[in-house]
């Protein structure tokens, strides 16, 4: 029972990290229209600039936060000019071919740059555990969690009571109409891009701490992230966190029961994406 | 009638390529066999890519195609003879396309991008957690036809070849051609026209998927050892797919001339480069996606005017 108690545990800290990336997907997919299979570059991106701030000028994985916010930001909404901008009336196939190269291009500059090593942020409290009764909690993952529930909270509250998260969501809703009513969609474009990759520069500082910083940290994650998004519904925002919940419940439920899990975990999210399309392909049939 | 122009072109690469082993060029035959070989099974796997392609939909799953070709073929091998082998190997890589195809088809094109890459990531790890398959450690393959001959596996790349290229032809001759451009360019409008659109994406993906079976097993039995990492690297997909777009999307031409360009280009890479080739055809692939979308038979056609 115990070990059940605290498989859940773990399951539950993990949930945070995968809502906080899987909502950078859901908002490029919901409000640009763009299936961004390089979301798990710019992750990867946030865990290198927090490692190489840790190596070389010895900074703390916490104020890399905010500077990973910004630097994702702004490559994000470079991303968006550059490259998505120019696509978006083109064909769905052209979209996504353009965003696989960029993720392709990514992650072998990256295997270029740092080589293949994995490379992890050690700061002091990395190894601290807390214990609640008969269970343990690192505080790492229980304060990466804590820090990705507040980032989603900031960011409804952004979505339901500024004029630009009210911007958001009513281009998502509709392309046409809010132009009618001054809405400037690329502008809206432009920061919703810029947001969702900041999101996932974010929670890259955290997985540099947790897990580590490599070239191809970035790609499982937006396997993972798009196997979240399909289980929420496409573009449903709200949905995120409980998909989320289910897919981090059901890794730590196999790499703890099934024998010989370790290596199998990987293959859960695919699990959990056949399953949300066969439900969903049945449900239309 | 679309195709046809190029049709001559066509017919002289093949036979090019045909001749290639009894071309004088001394010292060299031997590294020029290599890439030759190469170049033929990469433009045939780019070929059958071409075909889904032609539906609209974007696969991402050929690299498990062929993965799945070269293991079924390399396990079989021993068994049953080379032939055979690669015969299983290629219905075994259909049959996954079916799996993949049925469930995700259905559905908005998006979610059969995402399955399929997310298909070929689970297969990797199958090959490297399931017990007959050698793990990490690999699996060796026999030689074709027992060694017999050592021209076999440049014969039978270009048999793969051969095969990829009639089904493509066939599919830009035939009325199937009008379907698949139908179901690419609205599928809603196909419907009303009586296309069946699920039928012809599933055909489409599952000849798609028996040519890269079979390219694969062929793989295996010149490299003459697998392992997951090499056999289902994602690099395969991507190959697969930046050929085409290179050489010309929805065209039989552009693939063959994409993949003689970027597979020649990529031996030389890897010599110069170890890892991280990839990085070109991640820079290829956005390049051309903005400012070449009808690749490099595009341009040829508008000199023609």
């Amino acid at each position: 029972m115990e070990l059940l108690l605290q498989t859940l545990l773990n399951g539950i800290l993990m949930s945070g990290i995968y809502a906080l990336v899987a909502t950078g997907l859901a908002l490029s997919l919901g409000v640009v229209g763009i299936v961004n299979f390089a979301h798990g570059e710019f992750l990867m991106m946030g865990a290198f600039l927090s490692y190489l701030l840790f190596a070389f000028r010895g900074m703390d994985p916490l104020l890399s936060l905010g500077l990973a916010f910004l630097a994702a930001f702004v490559v994000g909404a470079l991303t968006y000019q550059g490259l998505i901008r120019p696509v978006l009336r083109a064909a769905e196939l052209n979209q996504m071919l353009l965003t696989f190269g960029l993720s392709i291009l990514l992650q072998n500059l990256a295997l270029l740059l740092f080589g293949a090593d994995t490379r992890v942020v050690a700061p002091p409290y990395q190894a601290t555990t807390l214990s609640l009764g008969p269970f343990f909690l690192g505080v790492v993952p229980f304060g990466a969690f804590l820090l990705s529930l507040a980032i989603l909270l900031m960011l409804q509250v952004f979505l339901t009571r500024s004029r630009f998260g009210l911007a958001m969501r009513a281009v998502s809703q509709n392309r046409l109409a809010p132009g009618l009513l001054g809405i400037e969609a690329d502008k809206v474009y432009l920061l919703a891009f810029g947001l969702a990759a900041a999101l996932a520069g974010v929670a890259g500082v955290m997985l540099s701490v947790m897990l580590y910083a490599s070239p191809t940290v970035g790609f499982v994650f937006t396997l993972k992230s798009f196997a979240i998004v399909a289980l929420a519904g496409l573009g449903n925002l709200k949905g995120v966190v409980p998909a989320a919940l289910v897919l981090a419940m059901a890794e730590a439920l196999v790499s703890t029961y099934l024998p010989g899990g370790g290596g199998l975990v990987e293959a859960v999210f695919f699990l959990v994406l056949f399953l949300a399309l066969v439900g969903r392909a049945w449900r239309k049939a | 009638m679309k195709g046809f122009g190029h049709f001559p072109l066509i017919l002289l690469s093949l036979v090019l390529f045909a001749l290639l082993p009894f071309l004088p060029f001394g010292v060299w035959q031997a590294f020029l066999l290599d890439v030759g070989f190469f170049v033929l099974l990469f433009t045939a796997l780019a070929l059958s890519w071409d075909l889904v392609a032609r539906t609209g939909q974007l696969s991402l799953a050929h690299g498990a195609f062929f993965g799945l070709g070269a293991y079924s073929a390399g396990l079989l091998a021993p068994q049953l003879g080379t032939l055979p082998a690669l015969l299983l190997g290629a219905l075994t890589a259909g049959a996954g396309a079916l799996v993949l195809g049925s469930v995700t088809l259905r559905l908005h094109g998006l979610y059969f991008a995402i399955a399929s890459l997310a298909f070929s990531e689970v297969l990797r790890t199958l090959a490297l957690k399931l017990p007959f398959t050698g793990g990490p450690i690999g699996l060796p393959v026999p030689p074709p036809f027992a060694g017999a001959w050592p021209l076999a596996t440049y014969y039978l790349s270009f048999g793969v070849l051969l095969l990829a290229t009639a089904l493509s032809l066939w599919a830009e001759r035939s009325p199937f051609r009008l379907a698949q451009a139908a179901t690419r360019q609205s599928e809603a409008v196909a419907r009303v026209l009586g296309v069946r659109v699920v039928q012809v994406k599933l055909w489409s993906l599952l000849l798609g998927s028996l040519v890269a079976g079979l390219a694969g097993g062929v793989y295996g039995m010149k490299t003459l050892f697998l392992s997951p990492y090499d056999a289902f690297s994602l690099g395969r997909a991507v190959e697969a797919l930046v050929i085409p777009i290179f050489g010309g999307l929805y065209t039989t031409l552009g693939p063959l001339v994409g993949g003689v360009v970027l597979v020649s280009l990529e031996q030389a890479l890897r010599l110069w480069i170890k890892e991280g080739y990839l990085v070109v055809y991640g820079a290829i692939l956005i390049l051309v996606i903005l400012f070449l979308p009808r690749g490099l038979v595009g341009i040829l056609g508008r000199r023609r005017g």
